[in-house]
This record gives C-alpha cells, structure tokens and sequence, in this order.
C-alpha cells in the first residue's frame, strides 16, 4: 500500500474510480501494482497521451527496483516493422562471419518487467511471440533459449483506429486484466502540465549505465542475475533514502507471492465465480457456447448471460479471476478472497474476453457510464449475476457441497434448481461416474 | 449537527459489517440529514419518515432516529433501516422494470392510481422486510414494534407476527381483531419470497387490502387528512437514475408487449416521470418540457430492444502496395524483398528476412449510410398503433432506429387513401420523435398511394432506401409497381400475410434486383426481417 | 427448488481405489452446512401448495372420470353425476375458504392446471364451498377473465356463500337452503331448480332465471332479462315483487 500510496501522490496523478473495502482506488494504478506482484499481463488502453505507458513504467521501476532509464531502454514499441531480432535476440554478428552462432538477448527479453507499447500495431505475429513467451517465461533464438525467472507484461494500445491492428480474440485472451488509463479531469490535467516532469526520482545514471552493461555483457544470462539484483538493490536503497519509499526487493517479491498464493477464496466468492463461470460457457442446446452457434428463441436460459454473450469464457479467465483476487486480499491485508475482493477483479479480467451479441451492444453504448465500453459491460454482468447469487446463494452453496458429498461417495441426488450452475454440477457428477 | 455526526459516525462503523451481510451491494456508503416530508408536516402528521432513497443513496432522518431513541438503540434503529433501505436494491424491487409491473398487477385490482402505488408499496415493504427477517439477522422487528401504527400497519404487523413468528406487541379492540383476522390470514398465504410469482402474489395481495384501505380512505377524506407518511421511506421514482427508469421503460415495453398497459401505467407515472427529468424532448426521452406520449414511448422502448449496432467508419484500399512487416525467409522463397539490414547482410534461413508488403489503407471518404423514406400503411386494414401492438409500426419503428443509429435522416410516408387527403408526410429529419409520430398515426380508411407525394422525397436523394410496410391491399397497386419499376433505389417491402395482392406485386417486381420482398407469416418475423435486411445492408458498406 | 439432502438411491460417487487421481471439483465445499432458516411463512406456503396440490388433483381426476376428451355437456344427470364424484374426492382434503378461492385462480392459469372446463370446474367448487368447515365463504372473483358456471350448486342450510365479482350460467342451481351472494352479474338459469334458500344478485341477471325452482327467493338489485318457468318461490327484482306478481311471459326482453 505503501507503494501505491506514493505513486498516487507523487508520480501518477488521477482521479480514484473504485471502492473496495471502503477505499477508494484508482484502478489503473491498482490493477498494474497487482500485476507487477502477480507476474502477470495486462492490457492498458486509452486515449494517447494519458499516461498508459508512464503508469506501467513507475510501477515496474518501483517493484523490480529498476531505474527508468533501463526500463525506457527495454520497452518494445508497437509498429508493423517490429522484427524477432528487435524484440527478443539477434545473432553476435562478430561471430556470425566466423560461421559461429551466438545469440545477443535484448534488453526485453531479459528484463523481468516487460512493456510493449501500442501492442496493437505490431502484426499478429509478433503479438502472438511476445505473449507466449511472457506465457513460458522462456525466449528461444536461434536453439538458444534464456529462462526469466520473474516477469510481468504491460502492453499499452490506443483505441482502434484506422491503420491499427486489432489485437484478435486468442491474443487479447491471453492478457490477465484491461484497464483504461483514463483523464484525469482538467484540474489534475493543468497541474501535470504546471510542474516538473517527475521521472527523474526514478531515475540514477550510475545504476542505469550499470545494469545497460551487465545487460549487454557476453555472460550466460544465468550469470547476469545476481549481478543485476546487486544492482537492482542499490537502485532500491538509494530510493528508500531519498524517497521515503522501500521498494522491493527479489526475496520481497516472493515473500509476497507465497502469502498471496496462500490466500484462499472464501466459500462465497468460490461459489459466485463458478456462477459466473457457469452462465458464460454454458448452452443448454448445444453443450456450450461457440461463437458460430446462435442462441435459440425460447431457451429456458434466456435470462442469463449465456444469451447476451457470443463466445465462450476460456479457462484462463478464473486463472486470472483468482490470482488477481489473491493480489487484491493480501494487499489490504485481509485474511482471506471474499466475495467483495472478486467482483472487484472480475470486470477487469472479463472486459475484454467478452464478445457481446449485437442487439445488447445497441441497447447499451448510448449509456451513461465512467468506463469504457467493454468495461462498463462487464461491470454490469457482474452486478446482475450477483443479483442472482444474494438469492441462491445459500442453496447454491448446499448444491456444491452435495456434489461434493456425491462425488466422494455418498449416496445422494444432487440438487436441483434453474441456474445453469445446477446443470454444470450434474454434469460433472455423471462424467465422475461414467 | 453533533447528532449527525453521531449518526454518521455509528453508520461508518455498521457499513462494512452490513455490506457483508448483504454480500456487498453496489450502494454508496449511507448518509445522515434531513427527509421529506419537513419537519413541520412531520409535526402535522405526528411522525416521521426513516429513511430515503435517491438513485442508490440512502438518507437517514436524523429526527427519526432521535424520536426513536428513547424505544430502541440507536444502533438497532440504523441497522433495521439499512437492512431495510439494502433489501429494496438488492430484493425487492430491485429495478424499476419490477417496480412498474407490481404497480401494474395493483392497479388491475385496485382500479385507482393512488391506491395502486399505495398497496403496491405496502407489498414491497412486506417482501423486503420478510426476505431480511428470513434470510438474514437483522433488527427489522424490533423496529416494527417501536413504530407508530394506523389501522393498516396494525394489520401489517399482525401479519408479520403471524408469517415471522414473533411478538410485535399489537393492541387491537376484538371487533378490529375479528375484521382483521381474515385479512391477515389472506395475506399470510402469499409467496412473498417466491419472485417468480409477484405478479399473482401483488394482485392477491391487493385483493385481500383493498376493504382496508378504501376503508381508511373514506376516514381520511372525512377528517380532510393526507395519511402518514411511510415511516420507512415511500417508494417512488427519486430512487431510480435516469438509466433505470429508461432501461425499466424498456422492459417493461417488451415484457407486457400490450399498448394499452404501457400506456396506461406511463400515463400514471407521467408527472413523476417528467419531474425524474424524462420528457420527450430531444427525441431520446430527456428533457422536461412536453408530454410524455405513451403510444410512441411504447414503440420507441420496444424498437431499442431489436436494435443493430453503429457501423463503423470504413476503410478504404488505396490500391498500393508497401512494405508492412517482416516474416522469415524460407529456402526456395524469392528473396527480392529480402530486407539486408535486418537480415545482417545474409541470406539464410533463420537469419533473413523478408518484406510483407501490404495495400495501403486509409480513411476511405466516408459514405455513410444512405437515407431512407419510410412508406407506412395506417389503412383500415391495419392494426391502430394506438390501441394494440402494431407489428407494422414496430418493423417500421425497428427500420428507422437502424438508420438513424447511422446518422442518417429519415422521411415518413404515412398513407391510408392519400388521394383523399389520409397522408401524412414527413420530410427527413433526425428527430426520433417526430419520426415516430407520424409512424403512429392511424387513418383507418381505404388504401391507396399518392405516387405525387413520393416523386418530391425521393427526386434529387442519392442512394435513397425505400421500406414500405403494407399489407399490399393498395387500390392502386399496378401504379405502384410501375413506379417502384421505374426507380433504382433499394427497396425493400414488407408485407403481412399471404393474399393474392401481394402475390402479384411479387411477380410483377421478382426480375428487379434492386427489390426484396419479405411476406411475414408471424408478426414476430417483422422486426428480425427488418433488421436482417438493413444488417445486410450496412454490412456491405461496412468493411471493418 | 426442490431437492434436498436424501438417502433415496441417486447418483452414486464411485469413489474407488483406482480413482484417487480424479480431483474432487467441489471439495472446498465438504465443510459448508446448510442453515435452512425457517420462518412460520414456509410452513404455511408448503401447506397452502399441499392443499392446492391435492385440490388440483380431486379436480382432475373428476375431468379424467366425468370429461371424457374434455367435452362435457350440461344436462341433469351429467351435473349430479359430476357432482358426486367432486364431492368424493373433496370430502377427503383437509382446506380452507381462502383455498378455494387460490384454486379459482389457479384454474386460468394453465401452467398449473391445464384445462379449465367451466362446467365441471363450477361443480367442483360449489363441491369445496359446501363441504367447506366455514359457514361463511366470501370468494374474491373480480379479476377472474372468466365466469364460473354452476357455482353454488346444492349450497346447504347454515352455509353463507358471497361471491365479489361476475358469476356464470346456472349460479347457484339446486340451492338447499343456504344463501348465496353475488356482487355482481351472473347469465342465465340462475336459481333453476333450487329448492329452498336465499339468491342475491347485486347487478343484472340473464334469462330462465329461476326455472323450475321449487322454493327459496331470488333477488336482484339490477334487471332481470328473463323469467323462467317457476314452480314456486319468489323473485323480486329492486324489491319488487315480480314473482309471484302480473304474469310475464318468461322471455320478456327489455
């Protein structure tokens, strides 16, 4: 919190726009502070000019203690010529004309803390190498391959416009959260115009001009990592005693991330994911929902949201559900993953998995909202289906906790009701049986 | 002051434990100030209200909460009215679609407006309180037993002791209690936790109160009184934003799918709407200003329901290629795109690259979608739009939506026997409502077009659409077909039913290309055609 | 929602040795218990839909019996025949006044019960209204879309039935004694056959009123659009005396 505290204060300026736990929150800064911890992947749009970069760089430089300097000097930027040997490793062009192969690693691929600028832009291919390799964590040249042992992405894109690519279905899929980094009213606007840029706290030339060596040192990157933490860590103290702030350091990371993963979701916000779940993959018709396949008229299911949605929920999504949730409990210090930390999450790691039909997308762009469109769709699935679950929650629980009983051998008949959720369960039992 | 902030200071703590318990509503954080009625029709009425609503805000009374002080804990009193003002968001009734049509299943008994609203407040009170009492811990009762009770809440209270099974402490005379009894037996049979059945349970609600309350009615009227305030908030539509009330209106719209329904209960809500800041003007339902007309509300609710979405601008080709980005090089591909600086200077696999070229794209000019001129049929032969469902105003509706939603300008042609003067013309206009009134009108005579009226709207428009909506029983039909063979504007007709009428219009116009006709066997089908049609037509315009 | 912990032979977990490997999807859910909170409003909703349930059933199987293919016609033998058999099965159902008027209701809703068949649906409730525990019944009709035929038929001395709302054809035919109100309208043949007892009809009333009554009086507070013929008894219409009074031939239109 401290981290987020002085971002807010000093680095990243801009209106709070959620509530979790009686605080208020801005989910840009939010949402980009969990990633870092989580080492995930996030997809960061909005209006050019509004800090989507900036944000994710002060967060990277905070986290990972690493100078901005350094963190301006990895960042890949988004256009069609973007190539594999800008992106990921070129051959040592010295040892190449002695016929030998040697593979030189940008400094992408071998910071932990990657940010891809105005992904959108670059063709499908190279977003497609970028996100399986922040998958895997490994980056493979020529047969030579490097392991990052810690890595987050930010990948910043404009809204579509004319000359970009769209960022297609499988790729964007693969990002953990979307958020907008959004104005921040005219007010906050003149005051960042009105003072001096703020970088350059987050920036120390000795520990750049350092880490660029060692970055660009012919080692094994398995060498280079101690000497980049020592680093690292100096960057880190140096800014503990001239900020006030501590950032963390390798063992602070994966202190964090041993809590976070120890972090359960409480029986609640388990059961009102599954529902969730449930209502954006299931088809009573046709076993689940596909993209090509139109919904009936007259299914009994109309009222869910498996009739306003086209394509199916991937399993990716209560991967990100979950971590996010785990990130979003420890960071204010509760116990454990309760419901409110999980709608809080959800919208974010929906918005852009989520392709709508048509006549909802009509019946609602000309809403009022705070949030971009896909957003403030999500956000609005999330309050109707919660709707449903402060009705069935308890019954809904019970049917869970029988299929549990079943499925350990107990004689029972599971429960019956009119949530998909209830299909789901007797599904799941006659394949255990079968 | 202090008080408030005393109060405040107890809901602060409350909050997060009651937001637990009601699995975290999407409501602010409650305040605590003052509540109409004032204080001085407080005085006058002898009590006060509890709590308000304002799209989503809950409002304490802080002159409630200290006359109530002395029977109960503050705390408890906080409580009970949180829990209760949470239940109205997150129960009953949750969204103002469900409040219009418990209002409308109360209305349909007690035939008079007021009344309707006022048993159809008494029954959400009821299931609110009674889905807290059972589903949660909360100090509801102990609340029903410290407030000032008329002859209703008495038989309200006596109903909760019955289905809660607790003690409220009613003191009644026998002969009240023997009157009363049979009333809070009816009432205790009802499903109120049962959302499935509000509808049956708020007329059997409304049924079994009705003796009460006109009874109550005719002692207010003799004493020149206006009734108690609701202790604990009335409902009306302050608590809904403008979104919901428009949203409800919609669902409501396709749920009744019945004219005189809607427009019964929007006429009933009228001032209240306006006052809610939803007029008609500017075509889109803000505004105050004019009169709500409930007929084109109905349709232009229903027609958003069957809506498309924007088309986006195109792009266009230019017709060149250019360098794009790189791929690899295979072994056997040409390489006289070979990019040298990329590749190193070497031709090898794995090293060398090559150029995807790609045509270049740009803003193309933006066409837009083209116009349209609506020909609606309002003949004797058709249904009256303002007395049931018409399907044909609803394609009609659903057509000039889709266009409009693309910034394009609609015209209506609205012909019943025109050469008799039964037209009405509109020339194209952006205006929704104005669009949709002349939709509406009914002439209800013979049929026939006056192609003279046409020639002006369609002469000198590029790319003009044409959708006639009829059920091709035109007298002067072979004119029409010779006219509509004369132009090449995209056509489509809509027509209903099977008759030798239009059996001939199709033959006479199957070889034009540039005419689609839809027979519509179900008047489901009109607005999926409609809409089919016109998909297909921005579609093609559409390349992105 | 139905369904609830139950030792009836269901799905059966296989949970054997050679399945270890299948992880349990709902396990996390092994420590929930189930806290029914029950409030006297259950009871009295499972006993409501108890009744209506057996209700619904006495009334069906008088269709299955009486309304062969769903086609009954009115004649003298197929009314006391129908009604014999409602009273069998009424007889064996324990209900109240307000029950009777839930399964008026429930008859156009054909979700719940599929065929409302007016004739046979008029005796089974004149059947519940007459073996009812009350002697007081009050049936709250007005938004009823459709009027029920032969209600009434055979209400007992000491038995007081108040209809608020329209009635159909042949109200209360058959009375034996008792009184029956209808604040409303009702059609044709009302009091035909009744033997004694009281009818008040608030509003009009249709044509053979009173047709081959053998006792009783009828009166009605709106217009009387036909006598039938009449054995004895009374028939006042706005307190006036039109039977026995000037002879009116009993189709007498106004």
């Amino acid at each position: 919190m401290e981290l987020y505290q002085f971002i807010h204060d000093h680095l990243y300026f801009n209106r709070p726009d959620l509530e979790i736990k009686g605080e208020r929150f801005n989910s840009t800064i939010l949402f980009s502070l969990l990633t870092g911890l989580k080492k995930g992947k996030e997809l960061i749009i909005g209006e050019p000019g509004l800090g989507k970069t900036t944000s994710a760089e002060f967060v990277c430089s905070l986290i990972y203690q690493f100078p901005l300097g350094v963190i301006w000097g990895s960042e890949v930027s988004g256009h069609p010529e973007q190539t594999e040997e800008k992106i990921v490793g070129r051959p040592d062009l010295g040892k190449l004309n002695r016929g030998e192969e040697d593979v030189v690693w940008t400094n992408f691929s071998q910071i932990p803390t990657k940010i891809v600028d105005e992904i959108n832009r670059l063709p499908e291919t190279k977003q497609s190498m970028i996100l399986d390799g922040v998958d895997r964590g490994n980056w493979e040249y020529l047969n030579e391959m490097i392991i990052n042992e810690e890595y987050c992405l930010f990948a910043t894109a404009n809204y579509q416009d004319g000359g970009t690519n769209t960022i297609i279905a499988p790729l964007v899929d693969r990002f953990d959260v979307m958020v907008e980094s959004r104005y921040p009213g005219a007010n906050l606007s003149f005051l960042i115009g009105k003072s001096n840029r703020k970088d350059h706290i987050l920036r120390h030339v000795k520990y750049e001009k350092e880490l660029h060596r060692i970055f660009n040192a012919k080692t094994p990157y398995e060498k280079k990592i101690p000497l980049v933490e020592e680093v690292c860590n100096s960057f880190g103290e140096y800014i503990h005693e001239t900020l006030g702030v501590k950032p963390l350091q390798k063992r602070d990371r994966q202190q964090i991330r041993l809590e976070m993963d120890d972090t359960d979701l409480d029986q609640d916000a388990s059961a009102f994911t599954r529902m969730l779940l449930a209502e954006l993959s299931f088809c009573d018709r046709y076993g689940q929902k596909r993209s090509l396949e139109n919904c009936e008229e007259g299914c009994h299911y109309t009222g869910y949201l498996c009739h306003e949605i086209k394509n199916c929920a991937s399993n990716r999504l209560p991967i990100s559900i979950k971590q996010y949730g785990q990130a979003l409990a420890w960071l204010l210090e509760d116990s454990e993953v309760d419901i409110e930390h999980v709608k809080s999450v959800i919208p974010y790691t929906l918005a852009h998995r989520t392709q709508w039909k048509d006549e909802i997308v009509s019946q609602r762009e000309r809403s009022k909202r705070d949030d971009p469109f896909p957003i403030f769709l999500a956000k609005e699935a999330v309050k109707t289906v919660s709707q449903r679950y402060r009705e069935q929650s308890e019954h809904l629980k019970d049917a869970l906790a029988v299929g549990s009983k079943i499925f350990q051998g107990e004689s029972l008949e599971p429960l019956e009701g009119d949530h998909p959720l209830y299909a789901e369960i007797k599904k799941d039992l006659s394949t255990q049986r079968s | 002051m202090l008080e408030e902030k005393r109060y405040q200071a107890i809901i602060d703590e409350l909050w997060p434990k009651l937001k637990k318990k009601h699995l975290y509503p999407e409501i602010p954080i409650p305040k605590v100030g003052e509540v109409t009625p004032s204080a001085a029709e407080e005085e006058e009425q002898g009590e006060a209200v509890g709590l308000e609503m304002k799209q989503k805000q809950i409002t304490l009374n802080s002159t409630f909460l200290s006359r109530t002080r002395e029977k109960m804990t503050e705390e408890g009193v906080i409580e009970a009215l949180l829990d209760h003002g949470i239940t109205h968001y997150t129960f009953c009734p949750w969204d103002f679609h469900t409040h219009l049509m418990l209002y409308a299943e109360a209305k349909k008994v007690m035939g008079d407006k007021e009344m309707a609203k006022q048993v159809a407040n008494y029954f959400i009170d009821v299931t609110a309180d009674t889905y807290c009492v059972k589903k949660r811990f909360t100090e509801i009762p102990e609340l029903h037993r410290v407030l000032k009770k008329g002859a209703v809440e008495k038989v309200i209270a006596s109903l909760y002791e019955k289905i809660w099974g607790v003690d409220l402490g009613i003191l009644d005379s026998k002969a009240a209690k023997r009157g009363h009894e049979e009333i809070v037996r009816r009432l205790a049979r009802i499903p109120y936790l049962d959302r499935s059945r509000w509808p049956e349970s708020m007329k059997k609600f409304a049924r079994s109160l009705k003796p009460l309350l006109l009874e109550e009615q005719k002692e207010q009227e003799a004493i020149g009184g206006k009734g108690d305030s609701n202790p604990q908030g009335d409902h009306d539509l302050n608590s809904y934003s403008y979104e919901e009330i428009d949203q409800g209106l919609r669902d409501f719209a396709k749920k009744s799918m019945a004219l005189p329904e809607f427009k019964d209960i929007v006429e009933d809500f009228s001032e209240e709407l306006k006052e809610a800041g939803y007029g008609m003007e500017g075509g889109m339902g803000r505004g105050r200003g004019a009169p709500i007309d409930a007929d084109i509300l109905f349709y232009m609710k229903l027609a958003e329901s069957y809506s498309i979405p924007l088309r986006k601008v195109p792009l266009e080709k230019k017709g060149y290629l250019h360098p794009h980005s790189h791929s690899p090089w295979e072994v056997g591909s040409p390489f006289q795109d070979m990019d040298i600086w990329t590749s190193f200077g070497k031709i090898m696999p794995g090293i060398t690259q090559i150029w995807k070229k790609r045509e270049g794209k740009g803003r193309g000019k933006i066409e837009g979608a083209p116009d349209c001129l609506i020909a609606i049929d309002s003949s004797g032969s058709m249904i009256n739009p303002r007395k049931n469902l018409s399907y044909a105003v609803l394609g009609a509706a659903c057509a000039a939506n889709a266009y409009l939603r693309n910034d394009s300008k609609v015209g209506v042609y609205n012909f019943s026997d025109a050469p008799m003067g039964g037209r009405d013309v509109l020339n194209f206009t952006d205006h929704h409502e104005d669009i949709y009134r002349v939709l509406c009108k009914y002439f209800g005579g013979g049929t026939a077009l006056d192609l003279e009226d046409l020639v002006p709207l369609i002469h000198g428009r590029k790319n003009l659409d044409l959708f006639i909506i009829t059920d091709m029983k035109i007298t002067n039909l072979e004119s029409l077909i010779g006219f509509f063979a004369q132009i090449q504007n995209r056509i489509t007709a809509v027509h209903i039913g099977e008759n030798p009428y239009a059996a001939r219009f199709q033959r006479a116009v199957e070889k034009k290309r540039n005419i689609s006709i839809f027979t519509v066997k179900r008047k489901e089908d009109i607005p999926h055609i409609v809409l089919g049609k016109i998909n297909e037509y921005f579609g093609a315009t559409c390349k992105d | 929602m139905k369904g609830n912990l139950s030792t009836k032979k269901g799905f059966t977990g296989t949970h054997d040795k050679d399945n270890r490997g299948i992880r349990n999807p709902f396990e996390e859910f092994d420590t929930f218990t189930f806290h029914k909170t029950q409030i006297p409003l259950d009871q009295i909703i499972e006993s409501t839909e108890v009744v209506m349930d057996q209700i619904r059933r006495g009334y069906e199987k008088l269709l299955e019996e009486e309304a062969k293919e769903l086609v009954w016609m009115v004649q003298y033998n197929t009314i006391i025949k129908a009604y014999e058999v409602a009273e069998k099965h009424v007889r064996e159902i324990d209900y109240s006044a307000e029950d009777i008027e839930d399964f008026c209701f429930a008859l156009e809703n054909t979700q719940k019960i599929p065929y409302f068949i007016p004739g046979p649906a008029g005796l089974y409730i004149s059947a519940l209204c007459n073996y009812a525990k009350e002697e007081e019944i009050l049936l709250k009709l007005s938004e009823l879309k459709t009027e029920i035929n032969l209600i009434g038929f055979r209400l007992p001395k000491g038995k007081r039935l108040v209809i608020e709302g329209d009635a159909g054809d042949f109200t209360g035919i058959g009375l034996e004694g008792g009184e029956l109100v209808v604040e409303g309208n009702t059609k044709n043949w009302t009091g035909a056959g009744m033997r004694s007892g009281k009818i008040l009809i608030k509003k009009n009333i249709g044509l053979h009123t009173g047709e081959w009554m053998m006792g009783g009086e009828i009166y009605v507070g709106g217009r009387i659009r036909g006598l039938g013929n009449i054995v004895e008894g009374k028939v006042f219409e706005r307190e006036k005396l039109v039977y026995p009074g000037k002879a009116r031939h009993p189709n007498l239109y106004y």
